[in-house]
């Protein structure tokens, strides 16, 4: 229960910082949200058994299920290399680490005729709004 | 045998390119040889059946079934292929045709195998390859049947979606994917719901095949193909599948109510449209389409009757058609070919002087309107019997016969129509024979159609061994040409002469018919519908087309929450928790975790954020530790602090503060967070801790020690037992550092921002401020060593391994760079992306080592002084450098000050030129 809690806690911290317009918050939700996930993880191998799993062992003692530890494991240091990678592109390229969204199909604003032989045309943006929030990295 | 048959079709077609470019066009000929060829041998063969292994693991066979139905329209198939290929040998302009021929002879295998194929996946697969054919082939014409091929698919393939399904309902239903398996289950007669969905399903499939209402629009459409692949389409290939089709289930739905009000429904409306649609048409090869459309709905209907005899007229009507209207296609294209028209308004100021061409269509025609003796006047005779003989309510009968009725005085009407245009007119230019070998093969046709009238009675093999397997009951049919005076001779009789009153005054009904056109069309329909299925899918899209990931997040959270809400409304009873999933202790991690998350939502400048994230992450160890994870609390503890490190090392190229989002914004933020949260937490309290140990994790248990030699199952589970898992994760790390890189090195990094500091401040020399540091990672540098050394080493045995051992070198190697008073002194010099690919290389060498034991990364053993070692620790080894170098890479690209930029703090830094060699080390 206390794990399920603690997951339910990351994961709202982690939506919610997910859901802001700076690339670093939306890193630092990542980060929680793997958390979250390694912990969900844990739990799919029972969290009342909590012994170490070091040497051999009968099936019914109190240890861990050691599978989900490995993966987890690993899932750790994978996460850690992609949220350096998501750090990098919040400091190279664009601008700004926020978001200036731009509506790519908003609305259908075509029609058949403009589809020559009835196949899809390109979504062409419409109203390419910039409203930049504020400004980060180099001016 | 069967397969054999198939083969050579199949060889055909691959052999056809090799033709194509040795004949030119009279490729045709010799093409057209191997598919009579397999035909007669077909018809010697008789009833058979051959499986061969396909889908062994899925039950999915290639298997072939000869039976009569299946011989009836591979003849069709075959010998029609044959025809329209010879014909093509003419009708085709000098020089290769390599693509015509290669989809033609794809075409007829596709379609061998579609009524050959006893395995309902093999059936639908034929059936998609027709559809493809039939594509390829409409949109090989032209820019101008581009959008007309595009249609055709949409059609036909929304057809092919809808056999899909009822081939997965079949399959689930009864548990196998032979056909004929299928037939007999027991799920026809019960009604169920799987059946009425099979039985829509199957419908709609063969009506988009067959140009049935409400989807006939696509088959006049696709005229723009040229003739020869008109006549395939309309007379033996793609239309017939969907008859075929009707006809491979009528043993198992004739009679029932849905099937019966469905196909009679669509049939006869389609019988009605497409005969009304053809008399208005001046064009012969559109008039020839719109009739293939009636023709098609009277046998649709003839299906749907489902009596012995109906079925009996369906498939002896099936082998009128496809001879007529093979004929008449070709004729029509001779005409064209010859006078460069096909409309009658044009041929009637021409002197066309062609007898045979002429001659060979009014027979054909004959046979379409269902004049005597020709054998369209067999099978309509036997269709209005069977229709006077529908069971049930005899209004339906009346009906029935009523419109079947009226659709052939219009039959008769354009069939003389066609007659009296292709005579062309008294005057104008003369217009002679063509070529014998153009002409010669729909003159056969048209002939066979003749003949078959006169002596019927052959035919009583075929027709009866295919309405038996439509039947599914033994069937004895006698075809014949007199019946006596009868009912359905006095209808004819009937039909004859109203249709004549149709033929002597068709300028007047034409001027009639002109003013009233059909209030919309049904291509018109086709588009719109088309558009707005477009138009639909856009505004879907709508909702997450967008760069802002924001918008994508909320949608996809907004979605599970949904699935969460609604499993906590439908959740069968759940099991009974396991054991104790509370402790006292967990509620102190529970508020630090608590606490820091409320925190890093609440925190407005960046560095506040970080800390308290981090803060999270170091109660995630302990929590790890809670759980009895060691190695996954340590590996936690150390990549915590790396990324803190990280963190610190980008945060000077970021601003200080946090934008403050309006409060309109925020609410809805958190309400979706908050949704989010309660759904993970249902979920996890409801899916997990209600069973017991898994087996997977029962086994490492109790079997790993003795297996690997080691006592730390978790690492032996990621070296020894999942390796391969662990390789992959390795290769994904290699990626990211890699990526990282290219990253750094392609793009510019955001300015560092200046710092400002006073002068007389002890901050301002990094020397003297870094002393502790530095003093304390001359100390730890050692130990360091040692401790990363010996984790790697003993991490078979506790807590330590790869990840760990490299984690731990990665935090020793930050302490050091923390502690450099300069960026230059900070600077690795070490080749790190070399240190990402020998970790992968060494990797691979360990698990290629296990090659010698059998297969990929199997872990060898090997006895040194006493020491058992395994190379599973040489790809722990691996582990380590890979896991090094990406913490290095990061360190030494983010850390230090781009080649383009000035030092932030040590002024008298130069930028050294040599830098960039470094870093591409």
């Amino acid at each position: 229960m206390s794990v399920a809690i603690t997951v339910g806690i990351l994961v709202t911290a982690a939506v919610y910082l997910m859901l802001k317009p700076e690339m670093l918050r939306i890193v630092l939700g990542f980060v929680m949200l793997s958390h979250a996930a390694n912990l969900l993880l844990m739990a799919s191998g029972g969290v009342s058994r909590r012994e170490e799993p070091f040497g051999t062992h009968e099936a019914a003692s109190e240890v861990a299920d050691p599978l989900p530890q490995a993966f987890v494991l690993t899932a750790i240091v994978i996460a850690f290399s992609i949220t350096i990678f998501m750090l990098v592109l919040a400091v190279t390229g664009r601008d700004e680490d926020d978001d200036t969204s731009t509506p790519v199909a908003e609305g259908a604003d075509y029609d058949a005729d403009h589809l020559p032989g009835g196949l899809p045309g390109p979504w062409t943006p419409r109203r390419p709004r910039s409203r930049k929030s504020k400004q980060e990295g180099p001016s | 045998m069967l397969l054999t048959c198939v083969l050579i079709v199949l060889g055909t077609c691959a052999l056809s390119p090799v033709l194509s470019r040795l004949l030119g066009r009279n490729a045709g000929w010799a093409l057209a040889l191997p598919l009579l060829g397999v035909a007669a041998a077909l018809a010697v063969i008789g009833t058979s059946e051959q499986h061969v292994s396909w889908m062994p693991t899925l039950g999915i066979g290639f298997t072939l079934q000869l039976d009569g139905l299946s011989l009836l329209f591979s003849l069709l198939v075959l010998v029609i292929g044959a025809g329209v290929l010879a014909y093509s040998a003419r009708y085709l302009g000098a020089g290769r045709h390599t693509g015509f021929y290669a989809l033609m002879t794809a075409f007829a295998a596709a379609m061998l195998v579609l009524v050959l194929a006893d395995d309902v996946v093999l059936l639908f697969v034929a059936w998609e390859m027709t559809t493809l054919c039939s594509f390829l082939l409409i949109g090989r014409t032209g820019s101008h049947a581009r959008a007309s091929a595009v249609r055709t698919l949409l059609v036909t393939a929304m057809g092919g979606l809808a056999l899909l399904s009822a081939v997965a309902v079949m399959v689930v239903t009864t548990g196998t994917t032979r056909l004929s398996v299928i037939l007999e289950h027991g799920m026809w007669g019960e009604g169920g719901a799987a059946t009425v969905a099979v039985t829509i399903l199957l419908a709609v499939a063969a009506f988009t095949k067959s140009a049935q209402f409400p989807f006939q629009a696509w088959l006049p459409d696709s005229m723009v193909a040229i003739t020869p692949v008109s006549a395939y389409l309309h007379a033996a290939a793609m239309v017939k599948a969907g008859i075929y089709l009707l006809l491979r289930f009528s043993p198992a739905l004739a009679g029932d109510t849905l099937w019966m009000s469905l196909l009679v429904t669509a049939g006869l409306i389609t019988a009605l449209l497409g005969a009304v649609s053809a008399l208005k048409r001046t064009d012969l090869k559109e008039l020839l389409a719109y009739s293939t459309i009636s023709q098609l709905g009277l046998l649709v209907t003839m299906i749907g009757v489902g009596t012995e005899a109906s079925l009996t007229a369906a498939t002896a009507h099936t082998l009128a058609h496809a001879l007529f209207k093979a004929a008449l296609f070709m004729l029509v294209g001779v005409i064209d070919h010859r006078t460069g028209t096909r409309d009658v308004r044009t041929l009637a100021k021409l002197r066309v002087r062609m007898p045979a061409t002429v001659t060979a269509l009014a027979v054909a025609a004959l046979s379409m309107a269902g004049l005597p003796p020709m054998l369209g006047f067999v099978s309509k005779e036997g269709m209005l019997a069977a229709f006077l003989e529908v069971p049930g309510p005899l209004w339906v009968s009346v009906v029935v016969t009523a419109a079947a009725a009226v659709a052939s005085v219009f039959t008769f009407a354009y069939a003389f129509r066609m007659i009296i245009g292709a005579r062309g007119g008294k005057e104008g230019p003369v217009v002679t024979e063509d070529n014998p070998f153009l002409w010669i093969v729909p003159a056969l046709a048209a002939a066979a159609g003749l003949v078959l009238g006169l002596v019927p009675f052959i035919l009583d093999g075929l027709v009866s061994g295919a309405a038996t397997a439509a039947a599914g009951a033994g069937i004895d049919a006698h075809l014949a040409l007199w019946h006596g005076i009868n009912l359905p001779l006095t209808i004819s009789l009937a039909v004859f002469a109203i249709g004549t009153v149709l033929v002597v005054a068709r300028m007047p009904i034409d001027q009639y018919l002109k003013d009233r056109a059909f209030p919309f069309s049904a291509l018109g329909v086709v588009d719109a519908i088309q558009a707005r299925t477009i138009a639909i899918g856009g505004r879907i899209g709508a909702v997450t087309g967008t760069t802002s990931p924001r918008r994508h997040l909320a949608m996809a959270v907004l979605g599970v929450s949904t699935i969460a809400a609604v499993g906590v409304v439908v959740a069968p009873e759940l099991p009974p928790i396991l054991g104790e999933s509370f402790r006292a202790i967990d509620l102190v991690l529970l508020l630090m975790v608590g606490t820091a998350a409320v925190a890093a939502m609440r925190a407005n400048t960046r560095v506040a954020a970080i800390v308290v994230v981090s803060v999270v992450g170091f109660s995630m160890t302990l929590w790890f530790f809670l759980l009895g994870a060691a190695d996954v609390a340590l590996t936690q503890l150390l990549v915590e602090i790396l990324t803190v490190v990280v963190m610190v090392l980008l945060l000077r190229r970021l601003p200080l503060d946090f934008s403050t989002p309006t409060r309109r914004r925020k609410v809805p933020a958190f309400a979706i967070a908050i949704a989010a949260g309660l759904s993970a937490t249902v979920g996890v309290w409801a899916l997990t801790g209600r069973r017991e140990l898994s087996e997977a994790g029962e086994f490492y248990l109790t079997e790993g020690p003795d297996r690997t030699g080691g006592a730390n199952i978790v690492n032996t589970i990621l070296v020894d037992f999942r390796a391969m898992d662990t390789f992959g994760e390795l290769a994904v790390l290699g990626i990211a550092g890699i990526s990282i890189a290219v990253l750094v090195r392609s793009r510019l990094l955001a300015p560092a921002r200046r710092v400002h500091i006073d002068a007389s401040s002890p901050l301002q020399d990094p020397i003297e401020n870094a002393v502790f540091t530095r003093t304390l990672a001359r100390a730890l540098r050692p130990a360091v060593i040692i401790a990363s050394v010996l984790l790697l080493l003993r991490g078979h045995q506790e807590p330590g391994g790869g990840f760990i051992s490299a984690l731990v070198a990665g935090a020793g190697i930050a302490l050091l760079y923390l502690a450099a008073p300069t960026d230059r002194e900070a600077r690795i010099r070490w080749p790190y992306i070399a240190f990402i690919g020998s970790g992968i290389l060494i990797a691979v060498g360990a698990g290629l080592l296990g090659y010698l034991e059998g297969s990929f990364l199997t872990p060898l053993k090997v006895d040194v002084f006493g020491y058992s070692l395994t190379t599973a620790l040489v790809f722990d080894v691996g582990v380590y450098m890979g896991v090094l170098g990406v913490i290095v890479t990061a360190l030494n690209l983010l850390g230090l000050p781009r080649p383009h930029e000035k030092p932030v703090i040590d002024e008298e830094i130069l930028v050294d030129p040599s830098h960039r060699e470094e870093v591409s080390t």
